[in-house]
């Protein structure tokens, strides 16, 4: 057992507390009277069906009849199930590609948008606004916008000499569609940069301007350790968002079944819905949501214990 | 003292959070029922919640449901349309809705299998309902040896739509459509066309366009379908179902997947609008349901279409074939968890009377399963939708065969249709593989 050294200097357990009077137990009783409305929300909401799912992950569940327990089954049949490791393959594709290419084009934007320039304002509204346009009307317009037959993007890379590809129905093309309508709502991501950019010394800036650094080099070797602190939360969160994809995809299929075309746009999250909504089996659908749990959060800590190689803190 | 204040203040605190986080049902109960008399039979129930996955027209449907009420007194709040995914939960929880109508009767096996449902002979008994004025195919498909486990309510079929205007300048008769699948294939030869650089202006069929592959009208015209006809066996490799997969993949191997993707991609979701390709002369023909023939499409966003409807033809050696279809569509359920059973049986039973059968099919242009209320003259002065009842009521009609892994099954289905289709696959290999999948799932479901 360890030990606590008392103020008196004495060794005693448990560890001698100071004493409350009359006004600190209240504070205490009302303080946790303002936490009661949060803490049966999180008992309820948050942790009861943890621990459910939990459970069920370990059996075949039967809404109206007992568990049936099953042990290590559902976790097992994964490794058999080639929609499991497809839609994990797809998912894996999003974070590894779209969610770089978004920190990079936002990081870009944040830049442009902070340069002291006549409507600089105006340019960080016009940048900010699709992020507020709500996810499923985003993704319509992206299916016109889309659209092999008409549509904007395709047309502007016929104007190039470029034949346009089948962003919808080609399995090939599908994601890199979605990643690029996932870019066209990163003013959150550009809006944490540009406060990022804000702290960047201007004392710095300016000495490596003094010895001669271009602006290639001041961004490169100031700007980016600088705000090196921002990549990372805006990596985690971007990683986490990634792995759990779910309304674009849902509504890019348009008509066709989830998944299409061909299954390249089956992510994760889908495949899970699908499992536990549409199929009904909620203990399969549980074991992949506790699995998802575990690899978002070993790329969480595997993020943060690389981030000392490449994350400075000026403080 | 104080101790007390601060027990009850939490107990009342508590109360709060939880009534305004667990979506207080306070609509959806029996208020009248639950105060004036607590502990009344649950015959004498003053409000039914009818839950109803399909409804453009909320309204209307309330309004249908309001002449209940003024027949017997019993409120009838109706909650249209309801969100596949609210279904699952809505049956589980501890007040399921009165009467659940589903938009088809894919997951009635799976949600009977789980207790969801209620076995409906009872209270087909008790509400006094007629089974023999059902078409026999709707009734069928909710059917499980013995059991009952859904009733039709208005149902679908489908048939071929062509567009006379483009037949004509194809030089085609306009007011004959082809007479065998094989005929079928040779007019969409004629009413395709192709620039010079490869481009496809126009389609003559498309075989998975819209309504035409769900359920499988070609697995039928072959013969076959993907499960036996006792729903026990899978049968996703047998020879009518490669046959119908192969038939349907000429139409995209001819003129290349890749180009005729990259046509019907562009039409985007336009189903219900008048960008819709069958009405802008870029699809001569294809198959879809008997509402296209109501006031709510073609009339509505096409007056001037010229088109035509006929039974989708059978194979050149199968004449006997003709008028094959699968039936499927909206079924009533009632939840097992439901407190009032008897009066949801009475309601059922009024929904299942020919006049309200005729009232509400009529509105929606589906397919009326009451064969009484099929003669109302809504249903039959409109030429175009006769062909869909006498279809349905053709000894070829077939009900859908649903097993508890069908919604499974048909997911998977579409990807080896998508590969076989679009990409041009060997169809043989995928058929084996999807069936060595799905064998050992179908029986382990129907253990």
């Amino acid at each position: 057992m360890e030990e606590h050294r008392s103020s008196g200097g004495k060794f005693s357990w448990p560890p001698r507390l100071p004493k409350w009077g009359l006004r600190d137990r209240t504070n205490f009783r009302i303080g946790m009277l303002f936490l009661l409305p949060w803490t049966i929300g999180f008992l309820v909401f948050t942790l009861y069906p943890m621990v459910a799912s939990l459970v069920y992950s370990f059996s075949i569940y039967h809404s109206r009849a007992p568990l049936e327990w099953v042990g290590l089954q559902n976790y097992a049949d994964m490794l058999k199930d080639d929609l499991f490791w497809k839609s994990l393959s797809n998912t894996l594709y999003m974070v590894a590609i779209g969610v770089p290419l978004t920190l990079l084009a936002s990081f870009l934007c944040a830049v442009l948008l902070n340069l002291k320039v006549r409507g600089q304002a105006f340019y960080r509204v016009v940048y900010f606004l699709p992020s507020i346009v709500p996810t499923v009307a985003s993704t319509i317009l992206w299916l016109w916008i889309l659209n092999p037959q008409g549509g904007i993007l395709n047309t502007l890379l016929h104007q190039v000499g470029i034949d346009g590809p089948n962003w919808m129905s080609n399995p090939l093309w599908a994601k890199p569609g979605l990643i690029i309508l996932g870019m066209w709502g990163m003013g959150g991501t550009i809006v944490i940069y540009l406060s990022g950019l804000q702290d960047v010394p201007l004392s710095l800036l300016e000495s490596a301007e003094l010895d001669g650094a271009s602006w290639w080099q001041r961004l490169w070797n100031v700007t980016v350790p600088m705000v090196s602190p921002i990549t990372l939360f805006n990596l985690i969160t971007g990683v986490i968002a990634m792995f759990q994809y779910f309304a674009q995809a849902y509504v890019f299929r348009g008509s066709h079944g989830l998944g299409y075309p061909l299954n390249s746009t089956l992510f994760y999250s889908v495949y899970l819905y699908q499992n536990g909504f549409l199929w009904l089996k909620m203990g399969y659908a549980s074991a992949l949501a506790w699995v998802l749990f575990i690899i978002i959060l070993v790329c969480t800590l595997l993020l943060l214990k690389i981030s000392d190689r490449f994350t400075y803190y000026a403080g | 003292m104080k101790k007390i204040h601060a027990v009850i203040a939490i107990i009342i605190l508590a109360g709060m959070v939880l009534s305004a986080c667990g979506g207080a049902p306070a609509a959806t109960q029996a208020p009248a029922a639950a105060t004036e008399a607590p502990a009344q039979p649950a015959a004498d129930a003053k409000v039914l919640r009818v839950w109803i996955q399909w409804g453009d027209n909320p309204q209307q449907i309330q309004a249908l449901f309001d002449k209940y009420t003024a027949l017997s007194g019993v409120k009838v709040e109706v909650t249209a349309p309801v969100e596949p995914e609210k279904l699952l939960p809505a049956l589980t929880g501890s007040e399921p809705p009165d009467i659940l109508v589903l938009s088809g009767g894919d997951l009635v096996k799976s949600y009977h299998k789980e207790k969801l449902v209620a076995e409906l002979t009872e209270i087909v008994k008790t509400g006094g309902i007629d089974l023999t004025d059902f078409y026999p195919a709707p009734l069928a498909a909710c059917q499980s040896g013995d059991q009952i486990l859904c009733l039709p309510w208005g149902t679908d079929v489908y048939a071929l739509f062509w567009n006379k205007d483009m037949f004509e300048a194809a030089g085609l008769d306009p007011n004959t459509p082809p007479k065998t699948m094989e005929e079928l294939v040779q007019f969409s030869e004629k009413l395709t066309k192709v620039s010079a650089d490869g481009t496809i202006e126009q389609v003559g069929f498309l075989p998975d366009q819209a309504w035409s592959h769900s359920p499988d009208i070609y697995l039928r015209m072959y013969g076959g379908f993907w499960f036996s006809e006792d729903a026990t066996k899978l049968t996703a490799n047998s020879q009518p179902v490669l046959d119908a997969l192969q038939w349907q993949q000429q139409f995209y191997t001819k003129y290349g997947a890749d180009k005729m993707l990259a046509f019907s991609s562009g039409w985007g979701d336009a189903y219900m609008s008048a960008d819709y390709p069958f009405y802008t002369g870029k699809l001569a023909m294809y198959v879809d349901g008997e509402w296209m023939t109501g006031p709510n499409f073609i009339s509505k966003f096409k007056p001037e279409a010229s088109y035509g409807v006929a039974a989708f033809p059978p194979p050149a050696d199968h004449p006997e074939r003709a008028s094959t279809a699968t039936v499927s569509g909206t079924v009533v359920v009632v939840p097992e968890g439901g407190q009032n059973k008897d009066a949801a049986a009475k309601l059922l039973a009024w929904m299942m009377s020919p006049a309200v059968v005729a009232e509400e099919f009529c509105f929606n242009a589906n397919l009326p399963t009451s064969k009484k209320a099929a003669e109302d003259k809504c249903f039959t002065e409109n030429p175009k939708f006769k062909v869909f009842l006498d279809i349905m009521a053709s000894p070829n009609a077939k009900p859908i065969i649903t097993t508890p892994v069908s919604l499974e099954f048909i997911d998977a289905w579409g990807v080896v249709e998508e590969q076989v289709l679009h990409t041009g696959a060997d169809p043989k290999p995928l058929l084996d593989q999807l069936q060595a999948d799905f064998e050992p799932k179908l029986a382990d479901a129907l253990k």
